[in-house]
Formats: C-alpha cells, structure tokens, sequence
C-alpha cells in the first residue's frame, strides 16, 4: 500500500465521523421523561419518596437559605405543602436552585415535579414550558423612593432619575409608563441590581424600580428600611404561580388542589394548631380534612386524610405568607383589600375577603 | 540456475515520498478538515436555532425598540427603531473609545516620561502607579470609581460653581452650545468642517511654497485666519437665514420635583466612572509602552543631541521620541483595541454602552441576530484603530535609505 494510499484512509476515517455526527443530528433525542415513560408521575415520585422542586436560593422571603443552612421561604413552603400531600412529610423535599434562564428549560425536560421560583405565568410560557397552577402571589412592579421626598404616588415621578437594572422587562415597563403619563422619567441602568440599589441608596436616582416583592426585600437590606418608602401602585402585573411539566393532568391537579387546600384552610380559620382530627360539624371543614365525604381524593391518588397533613405541618396560606412574607418575614403587608388578601364566602368573621386569592370550592 | 542480477536502475522518488506531491496532500486534507468542521459548526448552530424554536433574522431592526437608552449623544426616543438605536448605543461606545484613547495616550506618555525622570522619587512614585493599575483588574477598579463617585453628594445638596457648574454623583453639568435648531446647527456644524478643511488647504499650498522658495509666507497664521475668517461667515450666513444664531449658550438649572439637572452639557455619572476607569488603566500600560520605546533608542543619539547642546526636553522632543515613535506605535494601538473593547463593561457602572444596550435589546429581539450585530460593530471599529494605526505608522517610517 503507497503512502497516498493511507493518506486518503486516515482521512476517510478522520472525516467519516464527523460527517455521521453531522448527519445524526436531523434525528433529536426524545427528551426522556422517567415518570412519563413507567407511568404517572406520582407513582414516580412515591417511588422515589421526595418531591424535586426547581427553586431559588436568593431571593429574601420567597426562597433562600436561612442560618441553620435550611431552604426557607414562601415557594419552598409551596413545595413542602405538595410533599406533605403526596408523601405525607412536608420534608421529603429536594431543592434544585436555578436561575431566572434556566426556569423554561427546567421544567420542559420534566427533571423536576415542580416549578416553584417567582415565575409570572404567561400565555407563552404556559403553551411552552409546562401548566400553571393557582396564582399563589400577586406581584408587579412598583418603585421605592425615599420618605422625604414626599412622593404621594407614582404619577408624581415626573422628571425623576430611576434606577433599573437592564435586561428585565421592568425596564420596558418603566419605559411604557414614563410614555403614557409623559413623565420624562431619566432611566438609568445598572447590570446588577446590586448596584442599582447601592446607586439609588446613594442618590444618584431618586427612586429605584422592581417587582414590589423584591422592593420590600431590598429595603429590609437597607440601613435605615424606615427612610424609604414603596409607592402603593404598581404599574404592572405579575402572577406568580407554581408551574408542573406537560403531560401528567393528575400531578397537575393534585399540585392545584394542594394549593387550594391552603387558601381553603385559611378561609375556614383552620392553621397549623387547630387542625382538625374528629369530625367538626362543619361540613365543608370535614370535607377538606377527609372527615365526612371526599372532594376527589381518590382519583387524585392522595390520601383522604392529605389536608391533615398539609395544614399540621405547613400551616395555611397566611401563615406561610406572614412566616415569609409579612411581618415576620420582609415585611410585605397584607391588608384586607390588597391583591394578596382572601377572595372568600367564608363565614369568619375576621377573614379579608376583597383579596384575589381564592381556589376553586372544594366539593 | 541464474539468477538475474537486481537492477540498481534509478526509477525516480516514489509517488508517496515526492516532497511536491506530500505537500499538496497535507493542503488538500487540511483544507477538507477545516472546511467541514466549520460546515460542521454552521450546520448544527442553524440546526439548533431552527430545532429550538429560537428566533433569527433581521427583522426587527425596523420595529420600535420602546426602550430607554439612559446616554445618547444624537437624540433619541423610545419611539426609534432597533437599528436607530444600536447607533445611538454604538455612538456612545466610539464616544467612550475616543474621549478614552485621547486622554488615555496623554495622560500615559507623561507617565511613561516621569518613569524615565532623573528625580528618583517622581520615578519611583510612577513606578508604583503603572504596577498598581495595570495588575488590578479593570471590572474591580470600574466599582471601585463607582463607588467613589456615589460618594459625592446627592443632585440635591451637589456642589455648585460659580451658579453653572453642578457637581453631584449623578455627573458633571456645565454650560455648553446647544443647536437652537438641528438644522442650523448641522448646517453650521458642516460649513465650520469645510472652513477647517479650507484653513489646512491654505496651510498646505504656502509650507509648500516656504519649503520650494525660502520665502517667508506664516502658512499657520495663514491657514487659522482663513479657518476662522469662513467659520464666522458662515455662523452670519447661517444666523441671518434662520433668524437665529446656530449654537446658543445653554447654562444647566434644576427642575421638578427633584432637582434633577437640565440643559447645559452633561457629564452624567455613567460615562464619567467608566472614562476614569478605562483612561487610569490604560495608561498605565501606555506608560510602559512609551519608556520601553524611548529606551529602545540608542543612548548615543542623547549623548549625541547633549553634546550639540540641546536640552534635555528639546532632546525628548526632536531626538529620542520621533524615533521612540516607531517602536511606541504598533503595540500603543494595540491598547487602543483594547481600551474600545473594554468600555463593554460599561453596564457594571451604569453606561449604556453597545453591549449594556444589546444585552437589554434581547429581551424583545432574537439575541443571536443582536450578538452578530454588535461583534461586527466591534470588530469594524477595531479595523478602524487599526487603519489609522497602519497609517500613521507608514507616515513616520524612515523614508529614504
């Protein structure tokens, strides 16, 4: 064999399984879903014997890491609720931190059960990335300014220096409203919003701009919280919900009824104390705590006694939110007629009722 | 039986030892191989993009880009294009790249000088500058500017000179021309050039004469009347066809609510901390640059220039640093590269630089469309450093021989 001769082998076989890589890709892997494949996903997750939820660990009040180590905040405290349901311990729970580029991604593969990371549900999202469950929060953009400015409201920004960090659509919001209300609002942009809080903490803007959950977060990070103020309005809407992947309507559901179970046991004035064990009287109490009739629990493939469990070991809705968000946690408040407050025809004398929280009734 | 001797005739090389024929061989497969890894590359990229769903195309360059931009030197509204702002973006970044390679070079070369100084201290002192900016990460000393400059104070109880000058940690406001029309002002604006262009004509044609006749004929004093004399007629013949003088004097005053600065010239905080930044480090690799090229010239050329009794200055002047010049150029343009493609960081401070504005744009156009956009715009003005680098070099090349 002549030396041409193995130059032109070597070369065949150095360029043959290039061209077959490059050939191969017209045929993509089906993205393997292991609960899809062997059944429901809640066999899969029994099985395993925890829940994974796609979450945060950065965010004051909605998820992050406390002292002791240990994943807190409101949407771990959804993520709980659903393994207390499930499995019947809030602690069977697998925490996989994820940036805000990540979350689309996460929850189309199906390598998590659930999506629980202050994610705005969106039409787009919900038809690519996986079903949303019951806005859990209402969010939306506000400004936090400084106290001695005497800013009544958000249409007096006029001609004011805003910090805003780029790449976000606040910054196209803020845009939108200086434009309709012809405030002529000076956007300055920071990269991180690290610095775009020190900048505004500084002066050099008059207000700084964010979801209102993240104003009430960074203005407890503040020296003097008390110097600052976050203006009531917000100048748009952001739903957070958890969200499930496509293609299991009974993990789906049963995420969906958890997350009724906890808005109904605030409204029914039932918290982590108080959990009923024998039956009350109250029917629609006893219905949710699996003592007299049933509300679907079987064919959700959950115990009867599943809002036992939730409730013991969660607490309801309120209690999570005043844990994390109220006054024990960022300091969001939570007045009777906020967004965030109880849509509800309980009958407690004492329970808000003009909210946007509300599950479907429980029958 | 007999055996044939072996024939020890010569054949020529063999085919698969001829140098000729190993050489094209090597060529042609190298060329395969480079040639389908980057087909290769391609293929899959717009396999992906297309696989994913991932939006391409030019297409929203003609949408509106609703989106502030915090800095733009041209005007600019939210109601502009995509591609009109990627120019306001990318004017702010040659902006940057200018004023930074401006003071950059001079505030480097007397560095680099006072490196060289007889005094000791003033040596050493520059010494320590140059080792001190050039191992600190540029991202760590932008934040550290940064946070400098926060700590002026506040628009509110900012300094004020001489009732026109504002200075707070929301930037520099001063007096400055404004156009009382954009028309005007452009027209001017481009008659003013013609006028200098004229001014340098005149220069040229009498240094010219001066050089051929010995004749004494002050082309400077010449060419900066002319410039001047057509630049005020101009400014008259513009002024009286609109009415109006083409540039007014706007002096800046606070407003509103919140005393925010408006009018004048701004110098807003943004660009302020990323030109501090960029032209300190930057200069102190154009320090070193310039006394490595002043002492690449011989020692016998100052020897040379003391003992016909030039000073030491005129020495730096006429002697060492024209031949210093060559060696300073090549790798002094290779800063200017640098210091255009460092202002990317500016979104770290608060710049709307190309990249600030790009990283932002994504959120509303396909990002892999913006990111090609915006490297060619790079790259274009790098090419453009580099073209006048390439130029200048071949001016001050020894001619002759």
């Amino acid at each position: 064999m002549n030396g041409l001769m193995k130059l032109v082998i070597a070369a065949t076989l150095f360029l043959a399984p290039m061209l077959l890589i490059a050939c191969s890709r017209e045929t993509p892997e089906q993205t393997s879903d292991p609960a899809a494949a062997e059944g429901s996903r809640l066999d899969a997750v029994k099985a395993r014997g925890n829940v994974v939820c796609a979450s945060n660990n950065g965010i004051p009040g909605f998820g992050f890491i406390d002292e002791n180590g240990n994943h807190v905040g409101f949407d771990v405290d959804l993520c709980r609720a659903v393994a207390a349901a499930v499995l019947g311990d809030a602690d069977a729970i697998e925490i996989v931190p994820i940036s805000a580029t990540e979350m689309g991604a996460t929850v189309q593969s199906g390598d998590v059960d659930l999506l629980v990371r202050t994610v705005t549900r969106s039409s787009s999202r919900d038809a690519k990335w996986g079903n949303f469950a019951y806005t859990m929060y209402y969010d939306g953009q506000g400004f936090l300014v400084r106290k001695d400015m005497n800013v009544p409201s958000v249409l007096d920004l006029e001609g004011a220096a805003v910090c805003v960090t780029q790449g976000t659509t606040t910054e196209l919001n803020l845009q939108d409203f200086s434009n309709q209300y012809d405030l002529g609002i000076q956007a300055v942009t920071f990269e991180k919003t690290d610095s775009a809080v020190e900048a505004y903490r500084n002066g050099q803007c008059d207000a700084f701009t964010t979801d209102h959950s993240g104003l009430y977060a960074y203005r407890s990070s503040l020296p003097i919280p008390d110097d600052h103020i976050v203006l009531p309005e917000t100048i748009s809407e952001e739903p957070l919900a958890p969200a499930v992947p496509h293609g299991d309507e009974q993990w789906y559901d049963i995420v969906n009824i958890v997350m009724s179970m906890l808005v109904y046991a605030e409204a029914y004035g039932i918290s982590s104390d108080n959990v009923p064990t024998a039956v009350t009287g109250n029917s629609k109490v006893d219905r949710l705590f699996g003592l007299e009739g049933s509300f679907g629990q079987e064919t959700l493939g959950i115990s009867r006694t599943a809002a036992q469990d939730v409730i013991r070991s969660v607490g309801n809705y309120a209690e999570i939110y005043h844990r994390s968000l109220g006054d024990d946690g960022i300091g969001l408040p939570r007045g009777d007629n906020t967004r965030n407050a109880l849509w509800s025809a309980a009958p407690c004398s004492d329970c808000p009722k003009g909210g946007q929280i509300y599950a479907s009734p429980l029958r | 039986m007999a055996t044939t001797p072996r024939a020890l005739t010569y054949r020529g090389i063999p085919v698969w030892r001829h140098a000729l024929i190993i050489r094209w061989v090597v060529q042609i497969v190298s060329a395969l191989v480079a040639v389908t890894l980057v087909v290769w590359f391609f293929a899959n990229i717009v396999g992906a993009i297309q696989e994913r769903d991932i939006p391409a195309g030019f297409g929203f360059l003609s949408r509106e880009y609703q989106t502030p931009i915090g800095e733009h030197f041209i005007p600019y509204e939210s109601s502009d294009t995509f591609l009109y702002a990627l120019l306001v973006a990318a004017i702010n970044t040659v902006v940057v790249a200018i004023l930074g390679v401006i003071l950059a070079t001079m505030l480097g070369v007397l560095i680099g000088v006072a490196r060289l100084s007889g005094s000791w201290i003033l040596s050493r002192l520059m010494l320590v500058y140059i080792e001190f900016f050039r191992n600190v990460p540029l991202l760590v000393q932008l934040l550290f500017w940064f946070f400098i400059v926060l700590t002026l104070p506040p628009v509110r109880e900012g300094y004020v000179f001489f009732d026109r000058i504002y200075v707070n940690n929301a930037g520099i406001s001063m007096p400055g021309p404004v156009g009382s029309s954009l028309a005007s002002a452009s027209a001017w604006l481009a008659l003013a050039a013609v006028s200098v262009g004229l001014g340098v004509l005149v220069h040229r044609v009498l240094t010219w004469r001066e050089d051929r006749t010995g004749r004494a004929s002050y082309p400077l004093a010449a060419g900066i009347t002319v410039a001047v004399a057509c630049g005020a007629a101009a400014w008259l013949i513009v002024g009286s066809v609109v009415g109006e003088a083409p540039l007014v004097i706007s002096s800046p005053e606070p407003y509103g609510r919140f005393g925010r600065i408006g009018g004048g010239f701004t110098i807003r905080a943004g660009l302020l901390i990323l030109l501090i930044g960029l032209v300190i480090y930057t200069s102190a690799f154009v320090a070193e640059i310039v006394r490595a090229g002043i002492q690449s010239v011989g020692r016998g050329q100052t020897e040379a220039s003391r003992a016909l009794g030039l000073s030491g200055i005129d020495t730096l002047r006429h002697v060492t640093f024209p031949q210093a010049l060559r060696v300073i150029i090549p790798p002094m343009i290779s800063q200017y590269l640098n210091l255009t493609k460092n202002s990317s960081l500016g979104g770290a401070v608060g710049y709307t630089d190309l990249t600030n504005v790009a990283i932002t744009m994504t959120q509303t156009a396909p990002a892999v469309s913006i990111f090609l956009l915006i490297m060619l715009a790079y790259l274009a003005m790098s090419l453009t450093w580099s073209l006048i680098g390439n130029l200048y070099n071949r001016h001050i090349r020894i001619v002759g021989g």
